[in-house]
């Protein structure tokens, strides 16, 4: 790997980053400052971010700038706006906000800041996941301290930009990370995903104009800020630009979030960053962003990780949460865990996603414990293809269908295995109970 | 309007309801569970899936109900690539669905079953045990809740939302666990229970009142009109073959009541089935009644009429513009007065559909000329008069049963009624035909007409008022001669 320029974790890593006095050290709500008191419109603030190229890193890999040009007009609609960041960060395997509101709270809120006055917004609303209970209490002692150093709040740094900062616990629900389940959970509603259009940007919150941003999309705000849109733009590959976290979890040594350049490959991070496969073994399946992306198989690992590198191998890069499984894991065992998220979290609005998700978790479960039927692979398949793309109000479904999809295609033989030889022969051993009264 | 194109035919479209109103106006059909006309549309059932082409751009697959037609669409809801979609979402619907049709209320006239034999697949995939639920739940007086055979379309939930504006059912828990419920399982209140079983496209809601009493094709059904108050909903009446009126529904109608009507108006099917009809004419001889042809007893009448000036004719509120313009006739062919029955308001009134006013065809009478009075008023008016001839069904019990079994014998009451009738007074009562036998027009408070309909015959012996009094008319010589002899 070459020799690259951090700044994403570089404050996390101070002891006591998370009060403001230590932030304000490490240079701290610079950024903010600069588009306050620097005389930037949020036009041009608009302007810096989509020059920036950098990419939403919550899932979708949309332009940033883009997404926050597509609140209309203020001159034209005088409706109040809000930003909302989503960090319900609750996809198997993402870990990455978390590290963030933890370590470095204060930038997550500059970041805020500066998208909340990109878009003209009068308040933020952070919603956070309710089992994330140290990163709400940091973000919310942190929202205290900068609105005491009125860094939140009426005319922030002496200027007349005025923005509130409210946080939000979620109830636990993987729906509600989805931006319109978000939005309706905000509201005091069932976390149930609406029908777009209307968009955010159009009939949010409330139904006012509304964007939705990742903690790590904000998050670079201040940097890009700082330190310029070509500055950020010369970083990375052709599409896909800046530094990003990679959460790197499961059979490997030194599973963590790291700091990487877009352009660097997964190799290099497995055996660079995470150490390498663990005891040994070989690599042999893994998800390059989340369990919602495409499996790939363990060959798959010389690819560059960026969006383009990734959908050409016909994956995509998620949320940078590889999860990686060595050669002994049972892939029926692995789909079986997968597809009961996913049944468990299904909002249950539409058909396909409600059914359809019980359906794929009982199907894997059965092969898992050998009582596959011969017809279930083709069923799998045919089961993801009803499921998916775009049939359903929100992603949900998709998110279920696409690994499934890519396990039925990639490990086809291994399922059939698991079927003909009616038990799972990558299983775990059974434990051994001691018998009653052996000690 | 805007112009779209449905399965190569240009129609016209309102932009402003969704695409799937301007398919159903135009006579194409689009299945739809979630998706309800009197309700907003949510689009989660997604079963209304039909491939549109904006533009340039390929065709997409999308949901009618929340898509809004825009000029130069093109629909296609039968290309290959809309139909399998709608049956691999039809598949999922089936998952779980217990397939209990031969013991559900619902079968005939359940959309998912319709359906399902329209386009799914004979066979289905699932080798997964369905999923175990509530078969009754009772959720109040009115409804029960079969929780296996729900599809989760929420037009229930959204009813109560939207309609009465009283929220009371929601979707409670996750994914394939979710169930319609009530807080903290509390009974539904309100005059408006019943319309939940009429929107839920599958047999899961279901009126106690109607569970186990019909199949639904043995029903002959008719469109008819509510008479349970000044409203006049449009409804539609089901009569078992050869039995009782089974049950009252609502028929859209958006002038009068929309898709809806209330438990009061839905329950009343008493008074259409109740036994002890009044058949034939029944003529008082010495001390007795007895039973007589219907000619005899329309000559009683006829005499009683000319041989006295200044009868009074009392008309049941439930009497039609027809026979209410009849009986006006005769009444000033005999110079004889004539009122309705107008009792007072009650207090089921509500900002729906209810009016509190019982007299469901007070504008028709009125506006034919005929004056309403209080049951109070009348009684007095018959005691003091000479002959009185009360007509229409239930007139006697809304003038008050004690009252005329008190009338004094020195009036000579004529009465045409549904139910034989107890008084002293009584000279002759001849059997007259119910709401749902006869059939006739009723003029509700706006002043919207609606119609009754004939669905059940009459019993033996019973003709409409109607009929009575065109006979009574041919009998009775014009007022000139009878002046004159």
């Amino acid at each position: 790997m070459k020799a690259f320029e951090t700044y994403l974790l570089d404050r996390a890593k101070v002891e006591g980053n998370h009060q403001l006095a230590t932030y304000e050290k490490l240079g701290g709500y610079k950024g903010l400052e600069k588009v306050l008191k620097g005389g930037m419109t949020p036009a041009t603030v608009v302007d810096e971010m989509k020059k920036s190229g950098l990419r939403g890193r919550g899932g979708a890999g949309f332009s940033t700038g883009m997404k926050w040009s597509f609140m209309p007009d203020i001159t034209k609609d005088p409706r109040v706006r809000y930003l909302a960041i989503n960090a319900d960060e609750s996809e198997p395997g993402t870990c990455k906000d978390r590290v963030l509101m933890e370590k470095d709270p204060h930038g997550v809120i500059e970041g805020a800041l500066i998208a909340a006055y990109a878009i003209r917004a009068s308040a933020v609303y952070v919603y956070v996941r309710g089992e994330y209970r140290l990163s709400h209490d940091r973000m919310a002692a942190a929202v205290k301290e900068a609105r005491a150093a009125n860094l939140v709040g009426k005319n922030i740094l002496g200027s007349d930009y005025s923005c509130e900062v409210h946080m939000h616990k979620g109830a636990g629900a993987y729906i509600c990370g989805e931006e319109t389940g978000l939005m309706e959970s905000l509201e005091g509603k069932r976390g149930h995903p609406r029908q777009k259009p209307p968009f955010p940007a159009q009939s949010g919150l409330w139904s006012s104009p509304t964007t939705v941003n990742n903690v790590e999309t904000v998050f670079n705000a201040p940097y890009i800020i700082e330190r310029g849109a070509a500055w950020h733009a010369a970083i990375g590959t052709q599409n896909s630009k800046g530094n990003f976290l990679v959460g790197i979890s499961g059979h490997v040594n030194k599973p963590g979030v790291y700091e990487l350049p877009f352009g660097v490959t997964a190799q290099e991070i497995l055996e660079e960053k995470a150490g390498g496969v663990w005891k040994d073994r070989k690599l042999k399946a893994w998800f390059p962003g989340g369990s919602s992306c495409s499996l790939l198989k363990g060959s798959d690992v010389d690819v560059v990780l960026d969006h383009d590198s990734l959908r050409a191998r016909g994956s995509s890069l998620g949320t940078a949460a590889m999860v990686m499984m060595d050669d002994h894991t049972s892939m029926a065992r692995v789909m079986e865990v997968i597809a009961r998220f996913y049944e468990h979290e299904s909002c249950g609005q539409c058909s396909q996603c409600r059914e359809g998700t019980q359906w794929l978790s009982q199907i894997f479960h059965r092969i898992a414990h050998g009582h596959g039927l011969e017809d279930d692979v083709a069923t799998l398949e045919a089961l993801a293809k009803g499921m998916a793309p775009g049939k359903t109000i929100c992603a949900l479904s998709d998110a279920a269908a696409i690994p499934t999809l890519s396990a039925v295609k990639l490990f086809k033989d291994e399922l059939i295995e698991c079927i003909r030889q009616k038990r799972d022969p990558l299983a775990a051993p059974a434990p051994k109970y001691a018998t009653v009264g052996a000690h | 309007m805007v112009k779209i194109t449905v399965n190569g035919r240009v129609v016209d479209a309102d932009p402003t309801k969704p695409l799937i109103r301007a398919c159903h106006d135009n006579d194409v059909d689009v299945p739809m569970y979630c998706y309800h006309p009197g309700l907003s549309p949510v689009g989660s059932c997604r079963i209304c899936q039909v491939e549109v082409k904006q533009g340039e751009a390929p065709g997409r697959v999308m949901v009618a109900c929340r898509t809004q037609p825009v000029e130069g669409m093109i629909v296609d809801t039968e290309s290959p690539k809309a139909h399998d979609t709608r049956r691999e979402c039809l598949e999922f619907l089936l998952k779980n669905h217990p397939l209990d049709c031969p013991i559900c209320d619902k079968a005939g006239e359940c959309d998912l079953q319709d359906y399902a034999y329209d386009e799914g697949q004979a066979e289905g995939r699932s080798n997964e045990p369905r999923r175990p639920m509530e078969k009754r739940k009772s959720l109040g007086d009115v409804i029960v809740l079969d929780e296996e055979r729900c599809i989760l379309c929420s037009r229930c939930v959204r009813f109560f939302e939207e309609v009465p504006k009283k929220a009371q059912l929601t979707v409670s828990d996750l994914g394939s666990r979710s169930i319609i419920s009530t807080f903290m399982d509390r009974p539904l209140t309100g005059n408006y229970q019943g319309n939940i079983a009429d929107l839920c496209p599958v047999g899961a809601l279901t009126l106690k009142k109607f569970r186990f009493q019909a199949r639904v094709w043995n029903l002959v059904k008719m469109a008819s009109t509510c008479v349970e108050c000044s409203r006049g909903c449009s409804i539609q009446v089901e009569v078992l073959r050869g039995s009782d009126v089974k049950r009252f529904r609502p028929r859209a109608n958006e002038k009068v009541n929309g898709h809806w009507m209330c438990d009061y108006g839905r329950f009343a099917i008493g008074h259409a089935n109740a036994d002890g009809r009044l058949e034939g004419a029944r003529i008082m001889e010495g001390v007795t009644l007895l039973q007589s042809p219907i000619e005899d007893g329309l000559c009683a009448v006829r005499d009683a009429l000319m041989s006295s000036k200044g009868a009074l004719f009392v008309l049941s509120p439930y009497c039609t513009v027809e026979e209410g313009q009849a009986l006006l006739e005769l009444a000033r062919r005999h110079r004889a007065e004539i009122a309705f029955v107008s009792p007072a308001a009650n207090a089921l009134k509500d900002d729906l559909l209810h009016t509190g006013d019982p007299c469901p065809n007070r504008r028709g009478l009125s506006e034919l000329g005929i004056a309403g009075d209080t049951p109070l008023n009348l009684t007095k008016r018959i005691a003091a008069a000479k002959v009185a001839v009360v007509a229409g069904e239930r007139v006697v019990e809304i003038l008050g049963a004690a009252e005329v079994k008190a009338l004094p014998a020195t009036v000579a009451l004529y009465a045409f009624e549904c139910h034989p009738v107890e008084a002293r007074a009584l000279r002759c009562e001849i059997g007259i035909a119910n709401h749902v036998e006869r059939a006739g027009t009723v003029v509700n408070l706006d002043g919207i007409r609606g119609p009754l309909a004939a669905v059940k015959p009459a019993p033996r012996g019973v003709r409409a008022l109607s009929r009575h009094l065109e006979d009574l008319a041919r009998l009775s010589p014009l007022s000139k001669e009878s002046a004159s002899r």
